[in-house]
């Protein structure tokens, strides 16, 4: 086997229960000092927005103030003459005209101009003469000396615009009367590529509602919320001597290098990218193939060529609000149950607007022993900027589970954890063929759903506090509402990184990766992972993931999976290292093997006889990378690479994997029936996470998800007027988000079964909370006042009209 | 008639040497010796006097961010609804994007930057406590705590909840804040107590 054989074989995930010898000193304990804590909270964490060069301009893109116009006549002389203005790009200049996005590197074959939202917008030029969205880049980008006189020459560019016919809602778009968006289409349905059958089917659906005792259909809304990350977006570009250096709010630098790379025709090899801390990002600032990143960056690039200067290209808080919002859906259930909870079918229809990829029967297949599942989707066209993935794009898939199991327990007065228990499995199988499956590839033969649901009982009190539907009013007034759902774990099954581990001269260890920070405090865990697998302290291992863009490229943070991808690349890239480490420590002793050899802290010692031992520093003294070796010979460093493949993005039959874990939640809430304002009491979240690295981390997430949750529930909207076709709340005073005031207790929970599928049995966490609180707010305001909310967020004046009182 | 080369900007006095003007303006007006240029402001940052030639519509955020390199206040909601660019001036926690430079003449300010120099407890609380994610809205809070703790140093949960609400965090890392905020409170008491 050749060298490059021998690293992709190493690099292959294989199937089955995890087998790893560690002992573990920092893995799964408390109190790990995080690393990227102190620059964090002194403040000398710096991010994107943060950085400034010497002569940098200031650039600013024209954002379409109409809904759908196109761009007859623009005059930008008084732009380019005004004072501290250093270059004009125009839609009709020859870098840009006619010229597309470059999506391709992501789907070849799908829709080649991007995915998910981006893929139903019909043109997707960098800077096209016509807008498909309010907020959309088009026409003009202007740059100057300051931000200020930016924003001023874009008010000076004269545009004649020939306003055309919009529509904002998905099921008006559907109607014959209604305008056809995309030019030369008969309708506003659109094929939105490989990524979602318009029909998916299986088992047979007719056949499960005739087994059926009971049939229960219900129409179900949710609307536009987006993922308004902290840090306004922005890039910064330096161009020296045909070489481009860049500065990204990119979770996946690396894709942003290859995509500017192929879009300007810069080889590879002459991009430097940074990517500093980012201010937040939940797969937002993920999508290299959109506007407001890869067109950003090349946007800047072209001022940067122009001018020969530094240019920094900014968004403000409005700008973000277009075009990375959340997808829309209404839907329309039926389903089929016996009387006894098992569920014999469930027929999905789904009008989906902007689009994020998810087609919501998915997680019907991979969690439950449903064997009859139905799924029409219609994607359709609206005068709305495009939906992108955010924590994220299961977000369909968890409200059709949630609603429809709640519905069921509802309407046959069952309990819903007692229905939830009935229907787990996978693929159309019941729960016994996920315990043959355990046992078949050395899984421990435990219960997720049953150990989460006991836990979460506990925690929220549930025997005591269950009640029927509209039943238990408070002294204060109010009614009290609880509420249950469930799901499988996320996602530990795809994701690709690389990484080296160096021993450096003086005995400590140094990971060598690059990868974007978003907060999940990757790091620490890295360090955790190469510590106890060297068998060496925690505070001799590092890693500077933002020094270096080549070579290596760990796993984005990402889809839940960055763990479970890059802590296999690290124990590998460990163990090897340790491996040479131990080679070399053997000649030092001279009279031993490598084998007979065991590290502890910073020390090699002689298993048989561990009072003899050589420290790590003084074995690897002359370990060189590079000397200048005038008067001592030098030996080979120790440094060891490692490259790991986690999977492809997909369900249990493409991946060979069923989910094992699973989770389970619970709300606490009180509805005043005179506001219709909803109180969270409490929230309990069990997500069996197989096993926890960080656990401060772990619990991090589920706090941080459980807000996000709430406020999508609740409060986050994004609010169209239908008259003008105009974002009317695009600010973080309208757009309101959760404070620290808007939930009660957070209880963070989690199980350690050890049934992920990634390293020593761990699975995601980063996305499951958020995407699945939100509609279990649905149910607990069913058994708070008796009436079914099924159109989000679940606002007072839904609550009200509800109750009959608006 | 020649010109004099200095007047009073206060009565239009002339004389020949700056050093007459300067014992003219502080005799008959009682006044700093001289006035500063307009747009000139004086401020203490983190205990240094510096004076600065501001522009009319520069906000303290610009001023602190871009000028002096002191990121550590952010720009976040860009209008006064997040928090995120919080810093104290006289003791107060105010919203530096949302007030112009040019009004806090003479005015004391104390940044993130200077509370992590001073080695205040709550900047290693917060690391312990991981009251962060992606770290961008921290500062703002540990500013805006710090603030708290100066005026109650022993505040209660409700206390802490109700000082940082005005706070937002997109990672939603809020419960993590109360449990830093008292670590600190604590070992301050204890300080005080040696």
């Amino acid at each position: 086997m050749g060298d490059y054989e021998k690293i992709a074989e190493e690099g292959k995930f294989k199937v089955g229960a995890d087998v790893f010898e560690v002992v573990f000193d920092k893995i799964g304990k408390r109190g790990v000092r995080r690393l990227d804590g102190y620059e964090k909270a002194s403040g000398e964490a710096i991010y994107n927005r943060d950085i400034q060069l010497p002569g940098m301009l200031y650039a600013k893109v024209l954002a379409s103030p109409y809904p759908h116009a196109r761009i007859v006549k623009m005059d930008t002389s008084k732009a380019e003459a005004y004072f501290g203005v250093r270059g004009v790009l125009r839609y009709d200049d020859p870098e840009l005209k006619g010229r597309e996005l470059n999506g391709s590197y992501f789907a070849p074959e799908w829709v080649n101009k991007g995915l998910a939202g981006w893929a139903l917008k019909p043109i997707h030029l960098v800077l096209g003469d016509e807008a498909f969205y309010e907020g959309q880049p088009v026409g003009v980008a202007v740059v100057a000396d300051s931000e200020q006189i930016a924003i001023e020459a874009l008010q000076l560019v004269e545009i004649q615009w020939e306003e055309l016919p919009f529509v904002l809602d998905q099921v008006e778009a559907l109607k014959p009367d209604a305008p056809i968006l995309r030019p030369g289409a008969d309708s506003n349905a659109v094929f939105a590529g490989d990524l979602v059958e318009p029909v998916h089917e299986v088992g047979d659906v007719q056949k499960g509602f005739q087994e059926a005792d009971r049939i229960i259909e219900f129409q179900a809304r949710r609307r536009a919320h987006l993922w308004a990350g902290a840090e306004l977006p922005c890039v910064v570009v330096r161009w020296r001597d045909n070489n481009l250096e860049m500065w990204v709010h990119q979770q996946q630098p690396y894709h942003s290098k290859m995509l500017i790379s192929e879009w300007m025709d810069i080889p590879m090899n002459r991009i430097t990218v940074h990517s500093p801390y980012m201010g937040c990002s939940f797969g937002g600032r993920g999508n290299p193939a959109n506007n407001s990143e890869n067109g950003m960056n090349i946007l800047a690039t072209l001022f940067a060529q122009r001018t020969k200067r530094p240019v920094k290209l900014l968004y403000n808080r409005a700008e973000t609000f277009f075009g990375e919002s959340g997808d829309m859906m209404v839907s329309d259930f039926k389903i089929g149950t016996k009387n006894d909870g098992t569920i014999t079918a469930v027929e999905v229809k789904n009008n989906f607007a902007i689009y994020m990829c998810t087609n919501g029967i998915e997680h019907f297949t991979e969690n439950t022993r449903i064997p009859n599942l139905r799924c029409e989707t219609v994607t359709v066209d609206v005068s709305i900027g495009p939906a992108w993935w955010h924590r994220c794009e299961q977000l369909p898939n968890v409200f059709c589970f949630t609603l429809a199991f709640e519905r069921v327990a509802a309407e046959l007065g069952l309990d819903p954890t007692e229905v939830a228990i009935k229907n787990d499995g996978y693929d159309g199988k019941a729960s016994s063929a996920l315990f043959e499956y355990k046992e078949k590839h050395g899984f421990p033969a435990r219960d997720s759903l049953v150990e989460c649901i006991e836990t979460g009982k506990k925690s929220i009190g549930w025997d005591e506090k269950w009640h029927p539907p509209g039943a238990r009013k408070l002294p204060n007034g109010k009614m009290h509402g609880i509420g249950f759902t469930w799901d499988h774990e996320w996602d530990d099954c795809r994701g690709t990184g690389s990484a080296a581990v160096l021993i450096e001269n003086d005995g400590t260890v140094s990971i060598i990766g690059h990868q974007s920070d978003v907060g999940v405090n990757s790091w620490t865990t890295y360090c955790q992972i190469v510590a106890d697998e060297l068998g060496m302290p925690y505070e001799d291992v590092r890693i500077k993931a933002f020094e270096l863009d080549q070579g290596f490229a760990l796993m984005s943070p990402d889809g839940s999976c960055c763990l479970c991808a890059n802590g296999n690349v690290m124990r590998k890239a460990a163990n090897k290292a340790k491996a040479m480490l131990l080679e070399l420590a053997a000649k030092k002793f001279e009279d031993v093997g490598p084998e007979d050899l065991e590290i502890k802290g910073r020390v090699v010692r002689v298993k048989s006889d561990p009072q003899r031992e050589m420290t790590i520093k003084k074995i690897v003294k002359n370990a060189m990378p590079m000397f200048d070796s005038c008067v001592f010979w030098t030996e080979a460093p120790i440094i060891a690479w490692a490259w790991h493949n986690q999977g492809i993005w997909g369900n249990s039959i493409t991946t060979g994997r069923p989910r094992l874990c699973r989770q389970a939640h619970f709300i606490e809430l009180e509805v005043d029936t005179e506001t219709g304002l909803i109180d969270v009491k409490k929230i309990v979240n069990v997500n069996d996470i197989g096993k926890a690295v960080s656990p401060e981390t772990v619990e991090g997430q589920m706090y941080g998800g459980t807000y996000m949750g709430v406020g999508r529930a609740l409060s986050e909207e994004m609010i169209w007027d239908p008259k003008t076709g105009v974002l009317l709340n695009r600010n973080l005073l309208d757009y309101k988000y959760s404070t620290m005031n808007d939930s009660g207790p957070i209880d963070a929970l989690f199980l350690e079964t050890g049934l992920g599928h990634g390293p020593y049995g761990a699975c995601g966490i980063g996305e499951s909370t958020p995407t699945i609180v939100p509609a279990m707010f649905a149910p607990a305001v069913y058994n708070a006042i008796g009436k079914w909310i099924l159109d989000f967020p679940i606002t007072p004046d839904k609550v009200l009209k509800a109750l009959g009182k608006a | 008639m020649k010109e004099s080369n200095y007047s009073c900007p206060y009565c239009s006095t002339a004389f020949e040497t700056s050093e007459e003007l300067k014992k003219h303006v502080i005799s008959a007006h009682e006044s700093e010796p001289l006035p500063s240029p307009e747009g000139t402001i004086k401020l203490i940052i983190n205990g240094e006097l510096q004076t600065f030639h501001v522009e009319p519509e520069w906000t303290l955020y610009y001023l602190l961010h871009d000028k002096l390199g002191l990121t550590g206040a952010k720009m976040f909601c860009d209008r006064g609804a997040c928090g995120s660019c919080t810093v104290i001036m006289d003791g107060r926690p105010i919203l530096s994007c949302m007030t112009f430079a040019i009004e806090c003449d003479g005015k004391e300010i104390e940044t993130v930057e200077g509370i992590a120099r001073k080695k205040h407890p709550l900047v290693e609380a917060y690391v312990n406590n991981h009251a962060m994610q992606c770290g961008y809205c921290t500062p703002g809070f540990v500013v805006t705590a710090k603030s708290l703790l100066d005026k109650n140093p022993t505040p209660t949960e409700e206390q802490i909840r109700s000082a940082l609400e005005g706070n937002l965090c997109r990672c939603g890392t809020y419960p993590q804040h109360p449990k830093a905020v008292l670590e600190a409170s604590k070992i301050l008491t204890e300080e005080k107590g040696d």
